[in-house]
Order: structure tokens, then C-alpha cells, then sequence
């Protein structure tokens, strides 16, 4: 199935190819999660404490389906 | 009355003179008075809200002035607190600031809150946050979120009883990684700060849609705004039912 995959923030460190707002379009296998996505690609999942999926809010362990948007953030504390 | 300072306030839709008296009554709390607390108050002083508290217990440092813009060098080592009540005085001696020259914590938050319609977070840290979420979930008192790393800034409008809390944004405490300050684009604290004080004016005057309920992120590298909805967490101990 296919996924589109956003990183937000710092975590864009990780893929500085994804700095540039386009998503990441990826083939994973059924029954993929959120966090074997993330995992896939190089982000520590350590990092990541927001998920949203479709636009809504979601965890590292949702069970995605084809056509899922992910969105993934890390801790953003500055003011 | 009217007042040649909020004209062009007064003539905007829906604004009029009544919303220019709802400001004037309105009594408003900014918690922080950095980077995201300088475009805070200064747009809040200069649109006439009538009290005006300012929560900091740090003092003002060379480096701060890269995007607090509410100071000038010669602040530098003066109170925060004091600093911005002169600033927002010259700004707006209509106003009227209240100091609370100390650090926002769950000790003080309770006392602080008393006697505030609306609550602007322009914290540093997650902790803060926390303690600010929980006394205005207690108080019944809406407080509009915002923060900022580097090119990347969030805002989000949180109404007890009506909207999802910042603990179900964030359900774990954790704060950012980083060893040493991140660096920050020091006009994106002047785009998240001003959509907070939108807010709070909007709110005051009940004008439109707050952003309640969503999580608005803006990617400034990309120059892209995105809106994610913000459910309720049943399981949330502060607004879980």
C-alpha cells in the first residue's frame, strides 16, 4: 500500500530532503504503523510526540491504510 | 467613546464601537514576555485591551534582542516585566499592565490567573505549558497556545469544556532534546504571535471562528500553513470525561 509522509519541525534533520513541504510518497507493506513507517525512514521514534493521520490527531502504533497522509512532529517547546 | 487611536479598529465589520468596548473591559494574561510575548503584548496594548498582565521573571539579555522585539538595548538587565510595562505604556497609556515579576509554575498559577478572562501562552518549555493547561482547565478560563523552534510554529485555541486540552496534544512530558537553545527565525515569532493576538481579540469581541479545536502549523522554509484537527482524549486526566 502507499502512504504520504510529512516531518515537521527538527525531525526534518533526519530527512532534509523532506525540509521542503513536498511529502514522501512510500510503498510499505500491509498492516504497516505509524511507527514502523517513521522507523523505515530514519526518524528515532523517540522524537516524534505528535502523529497526525488524514489530519487528525493519531499514535505511533496506528495501523495505517493505503492512501493514509502522516504527519509527524517532535516536542516544539521555544516562545 | 470614541477614540481617533481605534479607528481603524472600529470601523472593521463587526468591530464598532461595542468591540472596541468589550477590549477596553477585557482583562488579559500573557504568560512569557520572549519572542512570542513582545508581538503578544504589543499588538494586545495597541488594540486597547483594557488590563493587561505580564507574567516574566527573567530579566532582559543581549541575545533576546534578535526577536524580542519589545526591547531595546538599553533594557538590557532591566526586569522583563518592568521593561515591557514601560514599553507598552509609551505604546498605550490607555492601558493599563499589571506586573507579575515571577516564573508562571503550579504553585503560583492559581493566584496569578484570578481575576483574567483569557490566557496567552508565550512560554519557553512544555512544563509551563502543562501548569498553565491545568489552572485554566480548573478556572474555565480559554488560553490560546503557541510556540515556535527554529522555521516551525504551531498555535492552537483551547476552551475548556468546548475544545481538546494541550495535554491531548500532548500526552507525555518531554521536552525538546536539544542540548543547546535551537536557533529560531526571528519574524516567525512575529506570524505565531500575531495569529495569537488575533485570537484573543477575536475571542473578546466574538468575532468569527477561534481556532479551537485545530492545531494551526506554519512550515515557514516551504511558506506553508497546515491544519490538523484536535480531538478530545477520553483517557486525558484534565478534560477526559
Amino acid at each position: 500500500m502507499r502512504v504520504e509522509l510529512r516531518v515537521f519541525a527538527s525531525l526534518q534533520k533526519y530527512r532534509p530532503d523532506l525540509a521542503g513541504g513536498e511529502p514522501l510518497d512510500l510503498e510499505v507493506p500491509e498492516g504497516s504503523t505509524v511507527e514502523d513507517v517513521l522507523a523505515g525512514i530514519g526518524v528515532p521514534v523517540s522524537e516524534v510526540k505528535i502523529v497526525m493521520v488524514n489530519g487528525q490527531q493519531a499514535t505511533l502504533k496506528w495501523r495505517l491504510r493505503d492512501g493514509d497522509r502522516v504527519g509527524a512532529f517532535p516536542p516544539v517547546a521555544g516562545g | 467613546m470614541g477614540s481617533v487611536r481605534y479607528e481603524r479598529s472600529i470601523i472593521l465589520p463587526g468591530w464598532g464601537q461595542a468591540g472596541q468596548d468589550a477590549l477596553r473591559n477585557a482583562r488579559v494574561l500573557v504568560v512569557g514576555a520572549g519572542g512570542l510575548g513582545s508581538t503578544v503584548l504589543m499588538y494586545l496594548a495597541a488594540a486597547g485591551v483594557g488590563t493587561i498582565g505580564i507574567v516574566d521573571g527573567d530579566r532582559v539579555e543581549l541575545s533576546n534582542l534578535q526577536r524580542q522585539v519589545l526591547y531595546g538595548t538599553g533594557d538590557v538587565g532591566r526586569s522583563k516585566c518592568v521593561a515591557a510595562a514601560c514599553r507598552l505604556a509609551d505604546l498605550n497609556p490607555e492601558v493599563r499592565t499589571v506586573e507579575h515579576c515571577t516564573r508562571f509554575s503550579a504553585v503560583n498559577a492559581a493566584g496569578i490567573l484570578e481575576n483574567y478572562g483569557i490566557a496567552v501562552d508565550c512560554t519557553d518549555n512544555l512544563g509551563t505549558r502543562y501548569d498553565l493547561n491545568e489552572a485554566c482547565w480548573r478556572k474555565g478560563i480559554p488560553w490560546i497556545y503557541g510556540a515556535v523552534s527554529e522555521y516551525h510554529g504551531q498555535v492552537s485555541t483551547f476552551i475548556p469544556g468546548r475544545t481538546a486540552c494541550f495535554r491531548c496534544l500532548y500526552p507525555v512530558a518531554q521536552e525538546e532534546t536539544a542540548r543547546h537553545p535551537r536557533g529560531v527565525l526571528n519574524a516567525l515569532v512575529g506570524t505565531v504571535g500575531g495569529i495569537q493576538a488575533g485570537e484573543v481579540l477575536k475571542l473578546i469581541i466574538g468575532l468569527g471562528k477561534p481556532l479551537a479545536g485545530r492545531l494551526l502549523v506554519w512550515e515557514a522554509l516551504p511558506a506553508a500553513f497546515t491544519s490538523f484537527m484536535l480531538d478530545r482524549d477520553p483517557a486525558c486526566p484534565i478534560c477526559g470525561t
